[in-house]
């Protein structure tokens, strides 16, 4: 990863990273339009004030997009109760660029069929880049639990992929 | 000992997720830096008063040190800048529908000169319009 600490421009590094970065934002998103109003207010907070902080920048922005989604959550609708909701348009939206790759192809629309809270440690370890410390922190569960289910999330991919290359 | 998740992580790690472009360019809008303004710029917010005063003062200057014709101007530069829009989350109208608000913000600039004086007239006006788009819902 780029360091953005460094006096860079904005858009060489959201054009590295900005990809990924919506991802994460739509995992905790009730739409693909919310998600794009979460990452801008994520990215311009973090671009703006927290990146010359010390640490990982990638934990810090990755931060940054939760708070500004659960924020997002709370002002729409008080009376949401799950932090993490999946929008009507779960289904239609494509998350991924075209893949040629029907193994591919099955892969990332299996993505979307996980459960919503294996998806988010797939979502955040893979594109997220961060560590099974780190998801526990962004999650506020242990180490162990986000593990877990990363592990249970592998399972059931394997087996989505596999049943769909069958038929 | 081997990783047994390995090739599914490595296959999801090839997934290109979409490239959030409408995010980017409502980003330049909020962290590029405006554009510098060179020289001296008169803000008017109608370009005919500024031609009209401007005329009058040249006038009265010009008529003070004997200069018997008042400068002609002639129109040298037109400018608008690309416009930086802003979309806004959602909201619910009177009528119970909904619509996105968006923000559109650009400058005019338009340069006369008058060559034998030597003087320059600058009409600069700034423009900030916000708008509501209807947004169908089913």
């Amino acid at each position: 990863m780029h360091d953005a600490h460094s006096g860079q421009d904005w858009r060489a590094w959201f054009a590295e990273h900005g990809a990924r970065l919506r991802l994460i934002a739509r995992q905790w998103a009730r739409s693909e339009a919310d998600a794009d109003d979460v990452l801008q207010e994520a990215f311009v907070r973090f671009w703006k004030h927290q990146r010359h902080l010390p640490g990982n920048p990638n934990a810090l922005v990755v931060t940054s997009i939760r708070r500004s989604a659960l924020d997002l959550l709370r002002r729409s609708d008080r009376r949401a109760v799950r932090e993490k909701i999946v929008g009507d348009d779960m289904e239609t939206v494509t998350w991924f660029e075209p893949e040629a790759d029907p193994r591919l192809a099955a892969l990332a629309d299996s993505l979307k069929l996980l459960p919503a809270e294996q998806r988010e440690v797939v979502v955040l370890k893979v594109w997220g880049e961060l560590t099974f410390d780190e998801i526990g922190e962004q999650l506020s569960i242990s180490p162990n639990t986000a593990a877990s289910r990363w592990r249970y999330a592998m399972e059931a991919l394997r087996k989505h992929i596999t049943a769909r290359t069958h038929d | 000992m081997t990783d047994p998740d390995h090739d599914i992580e490595q296959a999801l790690a090839s997934l290109r997720p979409r490239a959030p472009a409408a995010v980017a360019a409502r980003l330049a809008a909020e962290l590029d830096p405006p554009a510098s303004r060179r020289g001296v710029i008169i803000a008017w917010s109608a370009g005919l008063s500024a031609l009209a005063a401007a005329l009058v003062a040249a006038f009265v200057f010009l008529g003070g040190v004997a200069e018997p014709e008042a400068p002609t101007y002639r129109l040298v530069q037109v400018e608008q800048t690309r416009p930086d829009v802003q979309f806004f989350r959602p909201v619910q109208m009177e009528d119970g529908s909904f619509a996105r608000p968006m923000r559109v913000r650009w400058q005019d600039t338009t340069r006369w000169e008058d060559a034998r004086s030597n003087t320059r007239l600058i009409n600069y006006r700034p423009n900030d319009q916000l708008t509501l788009l209807p947004l169908e819902t089913n």
